[in-house]
């Protein structure tokens, strides 16, 4: 056999062993799912003969629909949440610290990742519970007369609790974004008699779109599907759409059904995060 | 100063313990081309930040127009400014670069701002380019951008961080003399800051020579070159060759004896720094001095002769170095090569004629 020679084929054996991982560890799978979707429960057998009933029965049933639109609405508050705080934050390291201290700010942000993220979880379930460290601090300053009990075992848990996982992936891109704006043009927006806070939003905002937009996508995708959370804090009104895929391929043995509300769930996501990108076009151009 | 536009009135800033700038004082004329030239860390710049507002001073005052610009900030100020990197918005297209600061004009309409931005820009020779991005612009279309920003504003004061800098050396003459026909045809005061000493001599009215914090001499082009105030603006405005010599002040003249050129005796006007008594250095461009090349019928008052140690030929100039007797350094000399004219060779014997009044005089 000829070895095949040149620069396509140095490439080729380069790329190899991560395309090989990747196609066995992504593709195969997701392959799989997709394949296994298109079949049905037939008991303890697949019936493989291939449909799209699942998939019907997926956007149809109202369970699924509202455990979709519930997932939809906790993820995109997530975002929101994280978003605003993330920008403050991405905002003061890039602009009132100094060069020298910046270093050490961004690696300060990134401390709570030393900590398990089902740690984290259970310190949120510690801060918000019944008789949680925030209930007994608000009624000891006699702030509040009971405790509060919108704050854990519900949506609004699930969103505390992931927005502050969340928040380094959002500090940080926000914050490469500031750090490239050329701080003259700050200088030119005032030379040209706009104010500071209007030189803020005709100037250093729209220059920090990109990175919003990337923590944006960074946080929405991985949280819609996010299963953990949930289960932990999210109480039966928490509770989102990859814990009912949990169920259908655990305790009620349908797989097909959780791979098609897999798929689903996946399909909507991307189709929202390409509108978000599509209505985002404007500040992602090509710049110098 | 008739009618001043500008006033800096004893103006010091101080960077911790970093003394910027000691003391600048002077007034800028409406309408002048006025340069701030000065090698790097002289605190050119900072004092056109100062005036801009993007600095404050730390003792002093800087007024515009008769008002004290100390507690306007930099938007609210007459000015505006062409900075050196042209702080391009990279988001925005060349009209929404140039009609930046109409914003807030609220007594123009929308057609109205449009047509400045157009007229702004057929100002700088960009007609047509109002939509093209900003990353598709070439270094000089982004300099002309950034004037057309802000000459639209119409302000009192166009302020100028070496915008030429970046230019390639063509593109840099050519924009000399479209900023100095712009400024013209506007009328407007410009304010320019360089360490390019032909570039200011070629732009301004008035330059202001600034070492280390001060102004060392504010004077036209053609003074600042003729009769530099000290060694230091003579060795940085152009060539000059330096002689060492002695002086004896009486009255109103100097009696010098200078290494490699002998007596001479000249008017104290020629001392611009004061007549210096005892040791002293004599100044001389190379244009003043020249080499009597095959014209025996030539006697010039003045001339020694010398030996040539190196020749540059330059094209439409050769340089000499020529060695005076008595002179501890080669003088330089340039000549026009006026057809017809041969060029010396390195160890010929020259004659070199000399003009007592072209000599500036400083203390040693």
């Amino acid at each position: 056999m000829r070895l095949p020679k040149g620069e396509a084929a140095s490439g080729l054996l380069l790329v190899s062993p991560p395309l090989v991982y990747a196609i066995l560890l992504l593709a195969v799978p997701l392959g799989s799912i997709v394949l296994l979707s298109l079949w049905t429960q037939n008991f303890l057998t697949f019936d493989t003969t291939l449909t799209l009933a699942n998939y019907a029965e997926a956007f149809t049933d109202p369970l699924y629909r509202t455990l979709m639109l519930r997932s939809l609405a906790i993820s995109g508050s997530v975002t929101l949440a994280t978003v605003l705080f993330a920008f403050p934050i991405a905002y003061f390291v890039s602009f009132h610290v100094a060069p020298e201290r910046k270093a050490l700010w961004i690696f300060l942000i990134t401390i709570p990742f030393w900590t398990s993220y089902l740690l984290r979880v259970f310190a949120w379930k510690v801060i918000l519970g019944f008789n949680g460290v925030l209930n007994t601090s608000l009624l000891g300053l006699g702030i509040i007369d009971e405790p509060l009990t919108f704050i854990l075992y519900n949506a609004n848990a699930v969103v505390i609790t992931l927005a502050h996982a969340y928040a380094p992936f959002t500090i940080l891109p926000i914050y490469v974004a500031l750090e490239k704006i050329d701080r003259s043009l700050l200088e030119a927006s005032r030379d040209l008699g706009e104010n500071a806070f209007v030189t803020f939003l005709r100037v250093t905002l729209p220059l920090a779109m990109p990175g919003v937009v990337a923590a944006t996508l960074i946080v929405f995708i991985p949280t819609v599907g996010d299963y953990v959370t949930p289960v932990l804090v999210g109480g039966p009104d928490g509770r989102m759409i990859a814990n009912m895929i949990q169920i259908q391929f655990l305790q009620l043995n349908d797989a097909p059904m959780g791979s098609a509300l897999a798929i689903s769930a996946m399909t909507i996501v991307a189709a929202i995060s390409l509108l978000f990108l599509f209505l985002m076009r404007g500040f992602l151009k090509e710049r110098a | 100063m008739k009618d001043p536009l500008i006033v800096l009135d004893q103006v010091q800033k101080y960077y911790d313990d970093y003394h910027a700038l000691r003391g600048i004082s002077c007034e800028i004329g409406k309408g002048e081309f006025f340069s701030l030239l000065g090698p790097s860390g002289c605190g050119k710049t900072t004092l056109l930040r100062t005036i801009a507002g993007f600095e404050d001073v730390s003792s002093g005052r800087v007024l515009i127009g008769g008002r004290d610009m100390a507690d306007v900030p930099a938007n609210l100020r007459p000015t505006n400014m062409v900075f050196q990197s042209y702080a391009i918005f990279p988001h925005l297209d060349v009209a929404g670069n140039v009609g930046f600061g109409l914003r807030k004009r609220g007594d123009l309409s929308a057609d109205q701002k449009k047509a400045k931005v157009i007229e702004a820009l057929e100002m700088v020779g960009l007609a047509g380019y109002g939509k093209r991005p900003a990353h598709a612009l070439s270094g000089g279309q982004r300099q002309r951008v950034a004037l057309a920003r802000a000459l639209v504003l119409e302000p009192e004061v166009l302020l100028l961080d070496e915008p030429l800098s970046a230019l390639d050396k063509k593109m840099r003459e050519q924009m000399q003399t479209e900023l100095r026909r712009l400024q013209r045809h506007v009328g407007i005061t410009f304010i320019l800051v360089t360490h390019d000493q032909e570039e200011a001599l070629i732009m301004s009215d008035r330059i202001a020579v600034m070492f280390e914090g001060e102004i060392a001499q504010l004077a036209a082009p053609q003074t600042l070159y003729r009769r530099p105030a000290s060694r230091k603006v003579a060795e940085f405005i152009g060539v000059m060759n330096f002689l060492s010599a002695t002086s004896t002040v009486s009255g109103d003249t100097v009696a010098l004896d200078i290494a490699g050129l002998g007596k001479v005796t000249l008017s104290a006007e020629q001392c611009p720094g004061g007549a210096p008594s005892g040791a002293a250095v004599a100044g001389l461009r190379p244009e003043t001095l020249s080499v009597v090349i095959d014209d025996a019928s030539a006697t010039p008052s003045h001339s020694v002769t010398g030996k040539v140690v190196e020749v540059v030929y330059y094209g439409d100039m050769t340089y000499y170095e020529v060695a005076l007797d008595g002179a501890q350094k080669p003088v330089t000399i340039s000549m026009k090569n006026l057809p017809g004219r041969r060029v010396l060779e390195i160890g010929d014997t020259a004659k070199v004629a000399w003009d007592p009044s072209a000599l500036v005089i400083f203390a040693a």
